[in-house]
């Protein structure tokens, strides 16, 4: 017989927990473990803990291993929390885009909290910086959105940043967003983009389809 | 009203094709699951209902709930509505069909003689596709003689392992069953149903884990195929993370992960590379990787 | 039918650039990050990738570097395009892999003639 069963393969994991201290300080040491599994699993059980999000922060930054920054990130996602905020919105700035992005996501899960950052974050002077809050926006599950978006583009003057909110207006946009974009255009007349771009949000706030039929 | 059915088979009164459209944007971006427009009835029916259930006389105004609440039931109440959670034997067999004539030559050919080949099955319900995987492998693959394979069934609803582990089933959940298969495997009992037999079900592992929980699903690993089929779909952005990093570690480096046919790794964490097989695309761990 | 790959999260810039490409005669197809970039390119051999940088799940750089490195046509011709034309993003662009680098917002005629040129129509 060619299928075999191994009752004994899988221990319970009362019997693991004794092998390996589960204790924070030696969770958090093991994030600097030269074996990434081992860093991995470190980062996973400190998920939940608001004691670790500064060593697990810490540890990111310093961390190259894709899998074990995906751990990382989601054990501050799990943890939540203003500490977790504090210390992922620097990281906007990063030139790791990778690590920027993985920021985002992060701070999309923690919809609370945005409104404690999100206005200033919108009046950043750097327009990278910008689209990346307007990023934050795209999936965030809070009511002030819209208003965030339509701000956007009633006040920035810079065109991508506008494009970027313009395209998440495509999804969460309202009636009230309609003025606002639809004098878009006019503060970007050389952008044939912005025009497109407004005619589909448009399109789909109304839910008016258009002519040719697509 | 089925007079004028194929005019109406289309559009559901209600929701127009930019609500569709809009609605499908978000949806995938949530779920990782596509709706493709052949399927643009089946969604808007789904959508009204729930419209009906939460009070909301537009789709906007749904929208807009689904969209922002910030505990996220109502997405959840629509997933459940959106999802077929039937199980069967040899469902969407493609992917069994990619086990052995894709995946398993490539798997053993990392294997010393001797090593087993490991399969997890999650969630496996009432035992269906672990079964399957039994007996597809006894049947169709070539080299089943040659290597060990530990075939290995989990979920988290206890009730269901219950059934697993009595591997009694009728009707529906054989229909897809080819008719020897049916009498090769299964003992037919009194009350007409079938009860898949005794060697088999002593030969599979059946098990309780809690996917989300990093000290229950530590202790399974080297595993080289996962089937994960519509299961991520059921968890929110962090919990589907979670379960990603989990299977990830569950596999050997170069192991395959199946998803549901309409589940889209892409969507959910960038752990696992596409492996496009004639039959399925798959995911696979690098193989590069260090553990 | 020269294909062309149009990766970028935002549906806005996919739509312009589908209908802008396919107006011009190309084959279009989509996708919404790096990873479903790689998905597609397992399935079906492309003329060109137009790539955003900034995308969840998987970034355009990244979705560059695996191309390159992992295939399954590693030579394919990369355009990335970035939001600011700052110099670090054309060498982060060009040491990804990319062949050409461009800034958003891109003019119609500028895109399309990149794009004739990188991939082959013009050869």
């Amino acid at each position: 017989m060619p299928l075999i069963r191994r009752d004994d393969a899988a221990p319970a994991p009362g019997q693991e927990r004794r092998e390996i201290p589960r204790d924070r300080e030696g969770l958090i040491a093991q994030l600097d473990d030269k074996r990434p599994v081992a860093r991995r699993r470190a980062s996973r059980e400190l998920a939940g803990d608001a004691g670790a999000v500064d060593a697990l922060c810490d540890a990111l930054e310093r961390e190259q291993d894709e899998g074990c920054r995906h751990a990382m990130l989601t054990a501050l996602l799990v943890t939540g929390g203003q500490r977790v905020q504090e210390r992922l919105l620097p990281l906007l700035r990063s030139e790791d885009a990778a690590l920027r992005n993985g920021a985002i996501e992060v701070l999309q899960g923690m919809p609370k909290l945005a409104a404690g950052y999100m206005d200033e974050l919108l009046a950043d002077p750097d327009s990278d910086v910008r689209i990346f809050a307007v990023n934050i926006l795209e999936s965030l599950r809070h009511e002030r959105v819209p208003d965030w978006l339509r701000g956007v583009l009633e006040r920035d003057d810079h065109v991508n940043v506008c494009a970027a909110a313009v395209d998440v207006l495509t999804e969460v946009g309202d009636d009230h967003c309609l003025d606002a974009l639809r004098q878009l255009p006019a503060r970007f007349p050389g952008e044939p983009f912005i025009a497109f771009a407004v005619r589909t949000a448009e399109r789909r706030i109304t839910g008016e389809e258009r002519g040719d039929g697509r | 009203m089925a007079a004028d059915a194929p005019r109406e088979a289309t559009e559901v009164p209600g929701i127009g094709y930019e609500d569709f459209t809009r609605f499908r944007e978000f949806y995938y971006r949530k779920t990782g699951n596509w709706f493709e427009e052949n399927k643009r009835y089946y969604v808007d029916k789904r959508l009204l209902a729930r419209m009906r259930a939460t009070g909301c006389g537009t789709f906007r105004e749904y929208f807009v709930r689904l969209r922002f609440e910030t505990d996220g039931a109502e997405l959840q109440e629509l997933v459940n509505s959106m999802t077929v959670n039937e199980t069967y034997f040899f469902r969407e067999e493609y992917q069994f069909q990619c086990l052995v004539r894709s995946m398993l030559p490539r798997v053993v050919k990392r294997k010393k003689p001797g090593e087993t080949v490991r399969i997890w099955s999650l969630p496996c319900s009432t035992g269906e596709e672990v079964y399957s995987l039994a007996l597809y492998l006894l049947e169709y693959w070539d080299d089943v003689d040659d290597y060990n394979v530990e075939l290995i069934g989990s979920d988290i609803d206890t009730r269901a392992l219950e059934k697993a582990n009595q591997g009694i089933y009728e009707g529906r959940a054989l229909h897809a069953l080819p008719g020897p298969l049916l009498k090769r495997y299964f003992r037919r009992l009194p009350d007409g149903s079938h009860q898949i037999l005794k060697s088999i079900r002593d030969s599979i592992r059946i098990s309780r884990v809690n996917l989300q929980d990093p000290l229950e699903t530590r202790p399974y690993r080297g595993f080289d195929v996962v089937f994960c089929r519509n299961l991520l779909i059921y968890f929110d952005d962090a919990a589907r993370r979670r379960a990603a990093e989990t299977l990830y570690d569950a596999l050997n480096p170069g192991g395959y992960i199946c998803l549901g046919h309409s589940e889209f790794m892409s969507r959910i964490s960038s752990l696992f590379k596409p492996a496009r097989f004639p039959e399925a695309i798959v995911y696979q761990r690098p193989e590069e990787d260090q553990t | 039918m020269t294909r062309v790959l149009v990766v970028d999260d935002a549906q806005t810039v996919r739509l312009y650039h589908r209908e802008l490409l396919e107006q011009d005669g190309f084959d279009v197809d989509e996708a919404v990050n790096g990873l479903e970039a790689l998905e597609r390119l397992a399935d079906t051999p492309y003329d060109l990738l137009l790539v955003d940088v900034n995308m969840p799940r998987m970034d355009g750089y990244t979705c560059v570097r695996r191309v390159r490195t992992d295939g399954p046509d590693i030579g394919v011709p990369v355009i990335m395009v970035t939001t600011e034309g700052a110099a670090g993003d054309r060498e982060q662009a060009l040491s990804a892999g990319a062949n050409l680098h461009m800034a958003k917002p891109v003019q119609p005629e500028v895109l399309l003639s990149r794009v004739r040129l990188m991939s082959g129509v013009l050869s």
